[in-house]
């Protein structure tokens, strides 16, 4: 009875919890004026975006892509070319996301003949035939024209950020819970052992790569939004790519929170570290990511999963003690 | 047009040296450690730099630096397998490819931005007193700088040849390579043997990288680049043969060559990774992590 | 010389040896059998170093082996050959018998040892430049063998030699292996096909799910009840 209670309790506080979260969130751009801090709030989002689309496909499926900017860069360079030639913003950041399905699809199968180590030179190596093709078709910077320049605006950018992180949140969160979700970890596990119990894995896995590139590619498409002046080619470098891999192994790969506390983590020290040591944060950062790797490979949720296990634990030790005598006395 | 095909021709096997110089590396650390390097092409650039630093600090020129730069690539080596690999090669071989993997890519991430730190974001080169030398034959131009390069490259192959078939230690490396269990039944101390290897391929990066800072330029970017380059040539030479690899980096030079003669030098890179793909999906286990029939 | 008290042993959280207990003397030829599966091969792991016991004791001449690393258990006199061969196909066969006299106490008389097991094996010597993966499965036999004894061992550990031999071969490498330990080389011999090994052996143990079950004179045990029904049929 009692454990059960707890437990109903915690769901409701983490209701709760989200849902401050959300209102905060919705509220900041009213409350908070400067754009320093708006502008840091929107790299939140994206990275939170970004990474949490890597973790559909590198965390719950297994498949470390190392081609991930790809889809970034895919969903950036369309959204931007639809919407700078005049069409209307909300569907030239659909057809982004679109453009980098159909890219995840079309390489999807080819790609997942590949297994392990392979697919992820794979990826990574068909990621940089697009960066260098991109580079080689648009030379010249791209930015907005005068009059969009004058209407910029950051809020509706913030706006479009925070709802595209929460829709990939959201959904991931969705499809994780579903037996979708579970085919995808049945096969991240074992995918020999997957196939037999019936989980097609090409399915799952093309299914998560579909998935993961969709809101890549809505992500680059915020970019595009975002950006006032940009090389065509940028979206496209393998560092969105290493980015999104490190917020998700830093906060924890296979969960859903981690590219979220990964994701505020990384833009906050690399403010932090940007005021003393500029350029010097990458250098933090691979340090942290490879002691992630090889010392914590449940990133930071599962610090602050064991911080709470042992609170809970001493919690729990000073609760029976106390309900002790009482005990004793009836 | 026909001397200016051949004139790229010989440029694409100048620079295809270097090229099979640098899979060497990659391609011995993997065949005996099972451990995938892809910050291979940071330490190659750390070897650039070295010359770089020792030329225009000491006034060393960059061929006669060769062996301090090796030097210093090794103590690179020691450090990064002690600290780093070492933990890793007794893990399960999925696992541990996936862990040095994402490790190795940490490590190019923290090497690439202490050299942007050391030596800014320019592209640096040595250029000596005899850098723009060349002698031409039947019209084809043979910059100085780069046939040497190419000797010391086919120099040092084949002096890692020799070491790894005649010594005992290089017999001790193959059969490693080979079965590490059975090896250590032999007496030998695999760790050991793991950390040489290791230091070997870090000190064939190291001259590859001090070339390539001679005949051609360095900056803090390029590890990516040249970590694809080998292992493009990695995957053309096969697993194991030195000779394979120095030829599979000629024909990866070549075909850049060509590449660029016909198409455009801007999609040079492109080919050569093309390449790798449709290798890699129609052939994926014969080429690397292949075992011996 | 070999002792091993009371040993477990575990592939990760799988136990699969309890309470080994093992002695073998210098000069014995001792056989250790028992059915597919029932520890043969990880005890002879645990004894080369391969395969760290969780408990128990083990000592070569007086000296703990607990905590000696595989390649240091070589130095000190023990070689194994493993069960297949493992010889090292890419290499030539003289390679692979190099190999064997890596440690250097064998490669100061390398030269010596190899006209000794040329003697026992003419085969190798004809065959010693050509790649070892070419050899057929008893020549591989010889060299997984001439290998080991590359090393100069004082004990001779084989893991079924006679695995996937055609029988005639089976007793070439049976003569072999007597005639190596009566020249001086103590043997522990692993086997499946219990009827020759355990004519072979001065001593044998059995082994059934990673427990000894039995042991004694090869020769009473041909007539110990369990293994007659068990593998003599
Ligand atoms: N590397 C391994 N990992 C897990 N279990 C193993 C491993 N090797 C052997 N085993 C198991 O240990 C038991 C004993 O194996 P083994 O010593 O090879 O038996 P034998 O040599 O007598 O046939 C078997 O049940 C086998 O499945
Ligand atoms: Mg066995």
């Amino acid at each position: 009875m009692q454990k059960k209670g707890s437990q109903v309790s915690k769901k409701i506080a983490i209701s709760i919890t989200i849902v401050l979260i959300l209102i905060a969130t919705a509220a900041l751009p009213l409350v908070v004026k400067k754009d320093s801090t708006i502008n840091l709030a929107i790299l939140v989002f994206l990275y939170v975006t970004l990474s949490s689309s890597w973790n559909i496909l590198g965390g719950y499926a297994g498949q470390t892509n190392l081609g991930h900017a790809a889809f970034f860069g895919l969903g950036a360079l369309t959204t931007r070319l639809l919407w700078l030639s005049g069409r209307p913003f909300i569907l030239s950041l659909l057809a982004g996301a679109c453009v980098a399905v159909g890219f995840a699809l079309l390489i999807g199968i080819p790609a997942f003949k590949l297994r392990g180590v392979y697919f992820s030179i794979g990826t990574l190596a068909l990621a940089q035939i697009l960066y260098i093709t991109v580079g080689n078709v648009f030379p010249m910077i791209t930015s907005l024209p005068t009059q969009a320049l004058i209407t910029y605006q950051l809020v509706p950018r913030y706006y479009l950020a925070l709802v595209l992180a929460l829709l990939t949140i959201g959904t991931a969160y969705l499809l994780v819970n579903s037996r979708l979700g579970l085919g995808m970890m049945a096969v991240r596990e074992e995918e020999d052992a997957a196939e037999s119990l019936g989980v097609s894995a090409l399915q799952h896995k093309l299914l998560a790569l579909s998935a993961s590139a969709f809101f890549a590619g809505l992500a680059g498409g915020a970019f595009a939004y975002y950006h006032v002046g940009y090389y065509p080619q940028f979206p496209f470098t393998p560092v969105w790519t290493f980015d999104a891999v490190m917020i998700a192994y830093i906060g924890g790969t296979g969960t859903i929170v981690g590219p979220i506390i990964g994701g505020i983590f990384y833009v906050v020290v690399k403010e932090l570290l940007a005021l003393k040591l500029v350029e010097l944060h990458l250098i933090v950062f691979g340090v942290l990511f490879i002691l992630a790797v090889l010392f914590l490979p449940g990133g930071l949720v599962e610090v602050w999963s064991k911080i709470q296990t042992a609170f809970a634990r001493r919690a729990r030790g000073q609760e029976a003690q106390a309900a002790l005598p009482r005990d004793t006395g009836i | 047009m026909h001397v200016m095909l051949v004139q790229s021709l010989v440029f694409g096997i100048l620079v295809g040296a270097l090229y099979g110089l640098a899979a060497v590396g990659l391609s011995l650390v993997f065949g005996v450690t099972k451990l995938l390097n892809v910050a291979h092409g940071e330490l190659l650039m750390f070897g650039g730099y070295a010359t770089f630093w020792i030329f225009t600090l000491y006034g060393v020129d960059p061929f006669l630096a060769l062996p301090v730069t090796m030097i210093f690539l090794i103590l690179i080596g020691v450090i990064v397998y002690g600290l780093l690999f070492a933990r890793m090669v007794k893990l399960s071989e999925e696992t541990k490819i996936q862990n040095t993997l994402l490790v190795g890519f940490g490590l190019s991430l923290i090497l690439q931005n202490l050299a942007l730190r050391l030596w800014t974001a320019d592209d640096r080169g040595v250029t000596t007193a005899y850098s723009g030398w060349a002698f031409t034959l039947l019209g084809v131009r043979f910059p100085i700088v780069r046939v040497a390069s190419l000797g010391i490259a086919l120099a040092a192959l084949g002096a890692l040849h020799l070491f790894l078939q005649k010594t005992y230690t290089g017999k001790a490396i193959r059969a490693t390579a080979e079965d590490w269990e059975a090896a250590s039944l032999m007496g030998i101390d695999i760790h050991r043997i793991y950390l040489l290897a290791f230091v070997l391929g870090t000190a064939m990066a190291g001259i590859a990288g001090a070339l390539v800072s001679v005949g051609y330029s360095i900056e803090p970017n390029m590890g990516l680049e040249w970590t694809l380059i080998a292992l493009i040539v990695m995957v053309l030479g096969g697993l194991g043969s030195i000779m394979g690899t120095f030829v599979g980096g000629i024909v990866l030079g070549v075909t850049q060559a060509l590449t660029s003669c016909f198409i455009g030098g801007t999609y040079r890179e492109v080919v050569g990774l093309l390449i790798f793909l449709l290798v890699l999906i129609f052939r994926p286990q014969g080429l690397f992590g292949a075992k011996e029939r | 010389m070999l002792k091993l008290e009371r040993i477990n042993a575990a592939y990760k959280d799988l136990q699969v040896l309890w309470d080994v207990s093992i002695e073998v003397n210098e000069g014995e030829l001792v056989t250790l059998v028992g059915p597919n599966g029932a520890g043969k091969t990880t005890t002879l792991k645990v004894i080369s170093g391969l395969l760290k016991p969780t408990s128990g004791s083990i000592s070569f001449q007086g000296r703990s082996l607990r905590k000696e690393s595989a390649h240091k258990i070589v130095e000190l006199g023990i070689s194994q050959v493993p069960e297949g061969g493992k010889i090292f196909t890419g290499m030539s066969v003289l390679e692979n018998l190099e190999l064997g006299a890596f440690v250097a106490r064998a490669r100061q008389d390398k030269d010596r040892t190899l006209k000794w097991v040329y003697e026992i094996f003419p085969r190798l010597e004809e065959r010693k430049n050509q790649r070892a993966g070419t050899l057929s499965g008893g020549e591989r036999q010889m060299l997984a063998i001439g290998r080991a004894l590359m090393s100069k061992p004082k004990l001779l550990l084989l893991d079924e030699p006679s695995f996937g031999l055609a029988p005639i071969l089976v007793d070439q490498i049976f003569d072999m292996i007597t005639e190596i330990n009566r020249q001086g080389v103590t043997v522990l011999l692993v086997e499946q096909n219990v009827r020759a090994a355990l004519e072979l052996a001065h001593r044998a143990y059995v082994i059934e799910n990673g427990r000894i079950v039995g042991q004694g004179a090869g020769e009473d045990l041909l007539s110990f009840e369990s293994v007659r029904r068990a593998y003599l049929g």
